[in-house]
């Protein structure tokens, strides 16, 4: 698979870690601090139900990350690896 | 019948946990790190095992039941952000330095890129301490869930034991309970024999229709002086440590893994499976929530009143940094097979908390409408779990309970174990007269750390020490405030001994000094989270010792930043 340009990498980490920084600043929900209801689905008092997309935010920000931003420093390293185990007649997945 | 279930789950785990070891071969690689050849699935699971422990499930239900919805964006959702954090920015990492320089443990990371001996014997007590503590919190949380939810388990032995009580009111007593009940009408006493379990409680005071004030008093009487029949805490917490002890003397890693993998299944669906029947039990999700509106208890679904803090719910962004110090963590990051398989851990991370909290924190404060306000928060879940659910489910979700609490305690007393044996005896054991250790040795030396370390835990653990939630949080604090020195070795290039020593040193005195304080209960300064001053105090003393100390040598600068590529090309 082609790697994507360096640069590019670098300016989706960065806006995906101002998409991060975001959720933390969502988090501090300060609106509603006092209020139970709303009842979101009927019982999910509206903090709680706040917090819960907060973490739902999190996995496709991190979804988005491993995607669009992974490190290739570390595919190449995996890469390379797995060069040397086939030269050494070894399968990566530890099958002989 | 709960035991029993409990007894079946925990001779399955140690099945499985055994057979995993058929694959295993006798080198120190292996029993320490599983040969580094843990898949993303089994790597995912075994991390996130390791991070929920008796205080995800217990101590978070018990936390809401106290203080509300507010424990969730305290801890699930900032962790949900900040470990996958920790994961992608230091844990990834560290695997490609271990895998490409061979470390075993955090310690030999931190003794070649800081090229200090001295760093490692400082950080040295100070990780064993806080990892003692931490399994602490599990050993505890073991013999207090084991107690509450086997009421009844030894009534025959304590069948000889009788609660009298003056009963005003003559009760009805059915014909299922006059081996139990009596009443004598000359002396207006009621005699309960043997052991009785809490949700007996309905039926004794259906002997008095309606119940009178008096009737309750009686009825309320008996039930507190009455035998549990439970298994006794002290057993049963031998009994968990007993387990895990063996499936980690004899797999260590590679059993370690399985069995979390194994235990994260459980404890998740057991979890979610104890929601949807004490839901149920209480009429559905809506009533339960409508129920606690029209309670006493109505805050604990909102932050109102003095709850939850604002800068308390800002600062506590701070304590999850701790994963990113954890040593067992570090560990269980190094048996990774490829870079990549970390992508489903920061993924699934945020998620697998949400699934696992938001049940938790719905059933705490639905118990505050429900049990009586003095109610220990340690035991909400073991009340609600069997007030609501019959005994095969009790016994399953109290399985699950334990599976959470296991999942942790095992890595931690792996990594001890690794800890002594790698970076105390094989590098300092010449000083004793010991010769150099071959790989037979550290696996034997390993194994028997272990050992000590599970009789310490359980030693410590019949004190039966204060509450599981403030021992546990002061010991993220001192995790989470040297992530500095951490983030410093991977990310800061001029960052030396000098400063990295500095920051421990400030990080152990201020842990020490804030001690008292800490475990008396709910700890803040000035409205915020201790963490903040301590994390605050290393970062500066670490950037200013730095500064003011020569840079690291520059085969160490070459070592971890050029040799392996700082800048993307």
């Amino acid at each position: 698979m082609t790697q994507p340009p360096a640069k590019a990498r670098r300016q989706r980490a960065a806006f995906l870690y101002m998409v991060i920084f975001a959720l933390c600043v969502l988090h501090q929900d300060f609106w509603w601090w006092e209020e139970a209801e709303p009842l979101v689905f009927g019982f999910l008092p509206i903090g709680l139900a706040w917090q819960l997309g907060i973490s739902l935010g999190a996995t496709l920000a991190w979804l988005a990350m491993v995607c669009f931003a992974w490190p290739a420093q570390l595919d190449d390293f995996d890469a390379s690896e797995a060069r040397a185990a086939q030269g050494l007649g070894v399968h990566t997945d530890g099958q002989p | 019948m709960t035991f029993g279930i409990i007894l079946a789950y925990v001779a399955l785990l140690l099945g499985i946990a055994l057979f995993s070891t058929r694959r295993s071969k006798s080198s120190s690689g292996d029993y320490f790190l599983a040969n580094r050849g843990i898949g993303s699935f089994m790597l995912l699971m075994s991390i996130f095992g390791t991070t929920m422990t008796a205080f995800a499930l217990v101590g978070s239900t018990g936390r809401a039941f106290e203080k509300g919805i507010g424990v969730y964006g305290l801890m699930a959702s900032w962790s949900g952000i900040i470990h996958s954090l920790c994961f992608f920015l230091i844990g990834a990492k560290v695997w490609r330095l271990g895998k490409k320089y061979g470390y075993v443990t955090q310690l030999a990371f931190f003794r070649d890129r800081y090229r200090s001996e001295g760093l490692v014997l400082l950080l040295f007590p100070l990780m064993v301490g806080f990892v003692l503590i931490y399994i602490l919190m599990g050993v505890v949380g073991s013999g207090r869930v084991i107690e509450a939810l086997t009421p009844e388990t030894f009534a025959v032995s304590d069948a000889r034991t009788s609660v009298v009580v003056e009963a005003p009111v003559t009760p009805r007593i059915p014909e299922a309970l006059r081996d139990r009940v009596s009443f004598d009408e000359a002396t207006r006493t009621l005699t309960w024999s043997g052991s009785l379990h809490p949700k007996r409680r309905g039926e004794l005071m259906a002997m008095v229709k309606p119940p009178t004030p008096a009737w309750q008093k009686a009825v309320a009487t008996v039930v507190a002086k009455a035998p549990r029949g439970a298994v006794p805490y002290a057993w049963g917490m031998g009994f968990i440590s007993l387990v895990v002890l063996i499936y980690v003397f004899f797999g260590g890693m590679r059993a370690t893994a399985w069995a979390n993998t194994m235990q994260t299944i459980v404890f998740m669906v057991m979890g979610v499976i104890a929601f949807v029947v004490i839901k149920d039990a209480m009429g559905g999700a809506e009533a339960a929530t409508k129920a606690l509106l029209a309670s006493k208890s109505a805050e604990r679904a909102s932050r109102a009143g003095d709850q939850v803090g604002k800068l308390q719910f800002l600062t506590y962004c701070f304590i999850p940094l701790s994963v990113g110090m954890f040593p067992h963590l570090f560990q269980h990051w190094l048996t990774a097979r490829r870079a990549s398989n970390f992508k489903l851990t920061v993924v699934a991370h945020p998620l697998f908390i949400a699934i696992t909290w938001v049940p938790c924190i719905l059933l705490g404060i639905w118990a505050a409408a429900v049990l009586p306000p003095t109610t220990d928060p340690n035991a909400v879940l073991g009340m609600m779990v069997s007030r609501y659910s019959g005994d095969v489910l009790a016994g399953l979700i109290g399985a699950g309970i334990l599976a959470a609490i296991m999942s942790s305690m095992d890595s931690q007393f792996l990594c001890l174990g690794s800890l002594f044996t790698n970076d105390i005896v094989a590098q300092h054991g010449h000083r004793f007269g010991m010769g150099q250790l071959d790989d037979k040795s550290k696996v034997r030396m390993g194994r028997g750390f272990v050992v000590l370390m599970v009789l310490v835990a359980f030693v410590v653990g019949l004190t039966n020490p204060g509450g599981v939630f403030p021992i546990g949080v002061w010991c993220f604090t001192g995790f989470a405030s040297l992530f500095p020195v951490v983030f410093a070795a991977l990310y800061w290039r001029r960052s030396n001994k000098q400063g990295a020593i500095a920051a421990t040193l400030t990080v152990g005195v201020l842990w020490l000094w804030f001690l008292d304080e800490a475990l008396t209960g709910e700890f803040l300064i000035a409205g915020m989270m201790p963490v903040t001053f301590v994390i605050a105090a290393s970062t500066i003393v670490l950037v200013v010792v730095t500064l003011l100390t020569p840079a690291p040598p520059q085969d160490v600068q070459d070592k971890f930043f050029d040799a392996l590529g700082v800048r993307e090309s």
